[in-house]
């Protein structure tokens, strides 16, 4: 089996990251990253930054008066059908 | 109140639990908290009416963003200014990432960024990177429940994914700096 390279394992990572890789490839992608501090460092970099952003998001909820207007409009329209 | 399904599962159901994930979707669309209010129900409604051709068990949430997405563009996109799609293509990918790795290689600088300026700096995404970027790295969606959802290839998704995060990472970069979070490198004596 021939090894990655730098270049390619991190043409991957984003998508090793977020586990969209075929098994093949994620074995060479872990395999890379165990061997080359930098690579791994980089990988780190891009944790950081993908748990920021689903921390950011996922704290704005539906607020709460568009969640009773909602049941409102679904409950008018289900005496109007 | 609505009528169940086929198989038992009520719309309410299978709709309402991602009332949450619909408004910040219609919120990073719009841009506006009373247009997202208004997607967002108009998603509601539309999805209702439509009730009978959703398979119960299939993937409801994309569905309902199936729904919201194509409401936003039929009727609400000509109201926004939308910023202009920067090209990065050509950019050297690994460039943003040799001027941090300096001062620091692991991104700390990212957990120190308020919120609401992560959120602005996706605002001011040119809006087929954002709604990528949005459906991927904040809602957790599939690459390829993103493609199915908005009709596109998957590489095309993952293509525009890279430039999203690329050009995101250059704006947080450039705000870390100017906040005193990170050392630009130029600034290095």
């Amino acid at each position: 089996m021939s090894r990655i390279n730098c270049e390619e394992a991190l043409a991957h990572l984003h998508d090793y990251l977020k586990r969209e890789l075929t098994p093949e490839l994620v074995v060479e992608v872990r395999q890379h990253l165990e061997r080359c501090r930098h690579c791994f460092t980089h990988a780190q970099f891009e944790e950081s930054f993908f748990e920021k952003l689903k921390n950011c998001g996922q704290r704005e909820t539906c607020p709460e008066k568009l969640r009773t207007r909602i049941l409102d409009a679904l409950r008018a329209e289900a005496r109007d059908t | 109140m609505a009528e169940p399904a086929e198989a038992g599962r009520s719309f309410d159901d299978e709709a309402l639990p991602h009332l949450d994930a619909l408004y910040r979707v219609a919120l990073r669309l719009t841009g506006d908290p009373s247009q997202a209010e208004d997607l967002v129900q108009d998603t509601m409604l539309k999805a209702y009416r439509s009730w009978r051709q959703y398979r119960p068990g299939t993937n409801a949430k994309g569905w309902l963003l199936t729904i919201l997405r194509n409401t936003f563009i039929n009727d609400y996109r000509r109201r926004k200014h939308e910023p202009i799609a920067m090209d990065l293509e050509a950019a050297e990918p690994h460039a943003l990432y040799r001027s941090i790795e300096e001062s620091d290689p692991e991104g700390a600088f990212f957990s120190q960024i308020v919120d609401a300026k992560v959120l602005e700096a996706i605002d001011a995404l040119p809006a087929d990177f954002r709604e990528v970027l949005v459906l991927s790295d904040i809602e957790g969606m599939r690459y390829g429940e993103i493609a199915e959802t908005l009709q596109i290839p998957v590489g095309t998704v993952k293509s525009r994914l890279f430039r999203a995060r690329h050009q995101l990472q250059a704006q947080l970069y450039a705000h870390a700096v100017e906040m005193g979070y990170i050392q630009a490198r130029e600034s290095r004596t």
